[in-house]
């Protein structure tokens, strides 16, 4: 029986794996700055169609509303950081790879703040987990170009 | 310096003491890796549909930065209009969407973030298979290696 988080973590890794290349499609054609706006609008109305038509639940502590809203600061800001690490003159295969590290330093958080034990073999997989992220944003020079 | 050479060639930018792009790097691991926590931390307390309306209005204030910036100090590919562009930045943002969904559920679910982080973090083998697939890209000896130690690391983290 696979674990339910297992099937949840499965669907986003294809749907963020999808907008690996409808990003490219997308910054082949205009700006990073209009391509992350545009993003944006589109999680808006994700929002918008949640709050319209799924139950929402907004009694929640002041804590867990400035983290879940700090979580969509961080990782937009994430997103603005990587693509200024590619426009000053950082090269994409080392910039991605470099970024692919960042798991571990969630790990390490986790770990350290959360007190999440790791099982030996869980810990050759994060090794080997972000060893493929590292090797699987090498572009071929070719293809990397294009 | 007023050399020919330096005049042709502009000397790298650099912020914190270290080459621009490396400190944008390093500030992305930071503000990714601690997403991840801030996520499990937040999941305890709120669903996973409630948690991306929180998400979105933390996009907010970036919205605005932005749109200032592009409206106030363009760049010269800020004036490129492409609604093709637009359509595919569109549907990059209706897919991440879904994809925090998934992952504020993984979470919520009681998956552990050190293991469902490294997971999710595996998103270019799907990247890379699409690439293949439809833009008909090559797979460089890297890829098929980071294919295959991605498989096995699935493997070993879903155990």
């Amino acid at each position: 029986m696979i674990p339910s988080w297992v099937i949840f973590a499965a669907i986003a890794l294809v749907f963020w794996g999808i907008t690996g290349v409808t990003q490219k499609l997308s910054t082949n054609r205009i700006s990073s700055g209009q391509s992350f706006l545009w993003f944006a609008y589109a999680m808006g109305a994700i929002s918008l169609v949640l709050w319209l038509f799924v139950p929402m639940h907004w009694h929640v502590t002041r804590l867990t509303l400035w983290l879940a809203i700090a979580g969509g600061m961080l990782n937009g800001l994430g997103a603005l950081t990587s693509f200024a690490a590619l426009e000053s003159g950082g090269k994409a295969s080392v910039v991605i790879s470099l970024i692919s590290l960042y798991p571990l330093l969630t790990v390490t958080l986790a770990v350290l703040f959360l007190h999440e034990r790791i099982r030996v073999g869980q810990g050759i997989g994060i090794m080997l987990a972000v060893a493929a992220a590292i090797l699987l944003s090498m572009e071929k020079p070719a293809a990397a170009a294009e | 310096m007023t050399s020919a050479a330096s005049e042709s060639v502009s000397p790298p930018r650099t912020l914190a003491g270290m080459p621009a792009w490396l400190a944008f790097s390093l500030l992305t691991i930071l503000l990714w890796g601690a997403w991840g926590v801030t996520s499990k931390i937040a999941s305890e307390g709120v669903d996973a549909n409630t948690n991306q309306v929180f998400f979105t209005f933390g996009l907010l204030p970036l919205v605005v930065w932005i749109w200032c910036a592009m409206r106030f100090r363009p760049r010269a590919d800020d004036t490129k209009r492409s609604w093709i562009g637009i359509g595919w930045a569109f549907i990059t943002g209706i897919l991440g969407g879904t994809g925090n969904i998934a992952f504020f559920h993984a979470l919520v679910a009681g998956g552990k973030v050190s293991i469902v982080a490294p997971v999710t973090a595996l998103f270019p083998l799907v990247t890379v298979i699409l690439a293949v697939a439809i833009l008909h890209e090559r797979l460089s000896l890297q890829q098929k290696c980071g294919l295959a130690l991605a498989l096995v690391a699935i493997y070993l983290l879903s155990m």
